[in-house]
């Protein structure tokens, strides 16, 4: 198992390196630089800037400090918040991101899992109909109407919950439903489709002629492998949800790092946009790691290959 | 049967809770000695020689204060310098020291933070985007882009503790108000040594202004704490929160929860500014922020100043207000009302019969002719109503079309100051409350002149008022040159001027906003009386 996580982490590394270079190269192709400003400067002092961040340097020049830096862990200094860098400004969105991510995944799992099986179970009636609405509205609205409907409801008509800000444990409520809004509706859909899959199955109809009880069969065999294809999509679900999301950080004034990958865009911070996808690259990388260890402990037939 | 009656007792209860706990909630309306206000977004930087912004500025002046400081009249009034004296020429300084003023770990501010302070923000190494406003300061400008490197040589002295002595390379009649803001405070050299970049954090920084920084939470919240050192005395408030909350609609609805105690534009979504007009809590301020449109003077067909003129008067003002719906003021002239030097009369009146007369002049009859016109905005909701209206009042009173285009921010800066399209909408807000800040921007050189507009006349006029000390034959000449721009040369055509919407909980008082949009809490009080 080592030896297999250890040859991940090595092919990795060009995979983040290539994502680095495509990033660099792309965000200096994008017209309108960091200093770019309402008030135009004065072509002096522009250039004293560029100096201080080596941006009056050759591409080439730029690229190599680039890679110097960031084969120590350095990801740069962001050109809009001055005094901090990339390291600083991601180690304290981070943590929040993951926070709310995984409160999101959870609401996200346990209102998808069972919603997508009482519909596959009860495939035709009415609870089908009424899982599947649910999860179509979930996927079909947008996360900032979803958002203000909670805040509206529990914020201010019923005030049971806070509106927004980030304060204790009932304010990761409401940015967390919003934000488990879309995966739940996705993994309910999901998790139908498996069920009903898994269903058809010979092995199934084999089982309950052997007289194993309905629910037995159902939790302890069909959801099994129904749950591959919902694995799969959990690496990348997890990846997207724990890096933030701009839309309920900006709704709910979430201090995460979701919204970086916007902003840093708009501002052309450039440091800072290679920083945002490097870490979502490696976090995908690592999502999608211990998705293919879980196929395994799901299915022992299945082998990691390094 | 039973089932049910436990269902609606359930119910029952879970309402009686939710009832309960909104009542709870309701009641806790303010807190006591606290200010809670939104500034929307997180300071770039605390540090004033690094930042540019308008959220920077609104912390650093609360923890901050200059040897002269804005009253909101925006009067230039005594801070850390109790008098100062100007020589007959006009080109000294001298600015004597209060004694009293103490930074927040309990040193005496002295003459010597300035001269430091001037220092760093001129050195070619800080990269201080707004080190050019000590360009009027003598050799300031060659220590800053490098060619003299011995700062003796620079006209910024201390003299003694308590007396500062600047030297200017040409009379500067504004100069004095450059002593208030953000970039001309005080640092201390020993403070910025030791911490380096961290400087600014919370437990690092030291102030002088009637506030301290408490706590930073990036992204989310500063707290500022009362400066027992203040030497006006110490602010009432005791914890000012200012809150980073990016969406207008959450804000305002933490306002309407009592959970801010103040709000303005950054807080107050379109709608609401409307439907809350009437409301005691509600205030209007006009803001020293003029917006315009744009002529590129190089490109027909606005190389006739007839044709920019017919522009300018084709345009009905009155309507960006009821579009906009903010209060604006529709502007004709540069220099906003109430600044030395305006003058209604500098500016085009809205005359659709005189503007198709010029444009047939120009030979356009009716609009026959008129060459394809691009002209660009943000891509911004404001700036795409603005610009529909506009486009819509040149169809009408003119007989023109023109072609709207929006692009992205930044590349609509980099595309105005690389090759302006013929006509393009933009704004500007006044760095300090002289006509200068706005008089000064259409002159040849100026980086912001994106119209292409060099008129060594104009050129002349603006800098001749800026060394004239006598007010009136300033206003007179600022008069003269606000005319030339907007009506004989028709540089640009100016539109409104924006303003600030404000919402105060009934327990705030003291709070005043002033047309530069500075926002001071050093008179706050919370009071629920």
């Amino acid at each position: 198992m080592f030896s297999i996580v250890f040859k991940r982490a090595l092919s990795a590394i060009p995979v983040l390196w290539i994502v680095a270079t495509l990033t660099f190269i792309m965000v200096r192709i994008v017209p309108g630089g960091p200093f770019d400003m309402d008030k135009a400067l004065p072509p002096e002092i522009v250039a004293n800037i560029k100096a201080k961040y080596h941006l009056d340097k050759p591409l080439s020049q730029q690229y190599v400090l680039y890679l110097q830096r960031l084969a120590k862990g350095d990801l740069g200094v962001s050109y809009k918040y001055a005094n901090r860098t990339v390291n600083d400004i991601l180690t304290s969105a981070f943590p929040v991101s993951l926070e709310l991510g995984l409160l999101g995944l959870f609401f996200a799992i346990i209102f998808g899992l069972p919603l997508g099986t009482i519909a596959a179970i009860k495939r035709g009636t009415a609870w089908d109909a009424i899982c599947m609405t649910g999860a179509t509205i979930g996927i079909s609205v947008p996360t900032f109407v979803i958002g203000a409907l909670l805040i509206f409801v529990f914020g201010l008509w019923l005030r049971i919950l806070p509106v927004a800000l980030w304060e204790s444990g009932q304010h990761m409520i409401l940015p967390a439903l919003t934000l488990s809004a879309s995966p739940a509706a996705y993994l309910a859909r999901l998790t139908r489709s498996s069920i009903l899959e898994t269903l058809e199955r010979d092995w199934v109809r084999t089982a309950r002629s052997k007289g194993l009880g309905y629910w037995s069969t159902i939790i302890k065999h069909v959801l099994r492998n129904a749950l591959i294809p919902i694995v799969t999509v959990l690496g990348p679900l997890t990846a997207i949800l724990i890096t933030g999301s701009f839309v309920v950080e900006f709704i709910f004034a979430v201090p995460g790092m979701g919204r970086f990958f916007i902003t840093a865009v708009s501002n052309r911070d450039y440091d800072l946009i290679i920083g945002t996808t490097l870490v979502f690259g490696i976090i995908l990388i690592v999502t999608n790691m211990i998705v293919d260890i879980a196929y395994t402990l799901l299915d022992p037939r299945i082998k990691i290959e390094g | 049967m039973l089932k049910l009656q436990i269902r609606t007792t359930l119910l029952s209860l879970i309402v009686l809770a939710l009832l309960t706990s909104a009542c709870t909630r309701a009641d806790k309306r303010y807190e006591a000695n606290t200010l809670r206000i939104n500034i929307a977004n997180e300071p770039p930087s605390l540090d004033w020689h690094v930042s540019t912004d308008s959220t920077s500025f609104d912390v650093v002046s609360n923890v901050m204060i200059g040897l002269t400081q804005y009253k909101n009249d925006l009067s230039c009034a005594p801070a850390c310098a109790e008098r100062w004296e100007i020589s007959k020429d006009g080109k000294t300084y001298t600015f004597h020291l209060r004694h009293d003023v103490k930074w927040s770990d309990g040193k005496n501010l002295i003459a010597r933070d300035f001269e430091y302070a001037w220092r760093r923000i001129l050195d070619p190494a800080t990269a201080a985007p707004y080190a050019f406003f000590l360009y009027d300061i003598e050799n300031a400008y060659e220590y800053n882009t490098g060619t003299l490197n011995d700062f003796a040589k620079v006209g910024v002295k201390a003299v003694d503790n308590y007396t500062l002595v600047v030297k200017l390379k040409n009379p500067a009649s504004y100069f004095i108000n450059l002593t208030a803001i953000c970039p001309s405070y005080p640092q201390r050299q020993d403070i910025i040594e030791k911490f380096g970049n961290r400087w600014t954090d919370a437990g690092n920084m030291v102030t002088n202004g009637p506030f301290l920084l408490k706590d930073w939470m990036h992204e989310y919240k500063i707290e500022l704490a009362a400066n027992p050192n203040f030497f006006e005395g110490k602010p009432k408030v005791e914890i000012l929160k200012m809150f980073m909350i990016p969406e207008q609609a959450t804000a305002f609805a933490l306002y309407e929860n009592d959970q801010l105690d103040f709000i303005d534009n950054r807080s107050f979504p379109t709608p609401d500014v409307y439907d809350n007009r009437n409301s005691p809590e509600y205030r209007n301020f006009p803001l020293l922020r003029n917006n315009y449109i744009g002529f590129n003077v190089t490109k027909k067909p606005f190389t006739d100043k007839r044709v920019r003129l017919a522009v300018s008067m084709s345009i009905d003002r009155r309507i960006f207000p009821r579009i906009l719906r903010r209060q604006e003021t529709p502007s004709y002239t540069w220099i906003p009302p109430g600044m030395l030097g305006y003058a209604a009369d500098s500016g085009p009146e809205f005359n659709p019969a005189e503007a198709q007369k010029l444009l047939a002049q120009a030979g356009y009859p009716k609009g026959k002719g008129f060459p394809s016109v691009s002209v660009l905005y943000p891509s911004r909701e404001d700036a795409r109503l603005v610009m529909e209206a506009v486009q819509d009042q040149l169809k009408r009173n003119l007989n023109v079309h023109v072609d709207l285009v929006n692009q992205e921010w930044k590349v609509y800066l980099r595309t105005l100051r690389r090759d302006a399209p013929p006509m393009f909408r933009s704004s500007w807000g006044a760095d300090y409350p002289d006509p200068e800040t706005f008089a000064n921007i259409f002159t040849s050189r100026n980086g912001n002149n994106d119209t292409a507009f060099k008129n060594p006349e104009y050129d002349r006029i603006v800098y001749q008022a800026a060394g004239t000390a006598t007010p009136e034959v300033r206003a007179a000449l600022y008069k003269k040159a606000d005319h030339m721009l907007c009506k004989e040369q028709a540089a640009i055509a100016c539109i409104y001027l924006a303003t600030q919407n404000t919402m105060t909980k009934p327990w705030v008082h003291g709070i005043g906003i002033n047309p530069l949009d500075l926002q001071f809490f050093k008179d706050v009080k919370i009071d629920p009386q």
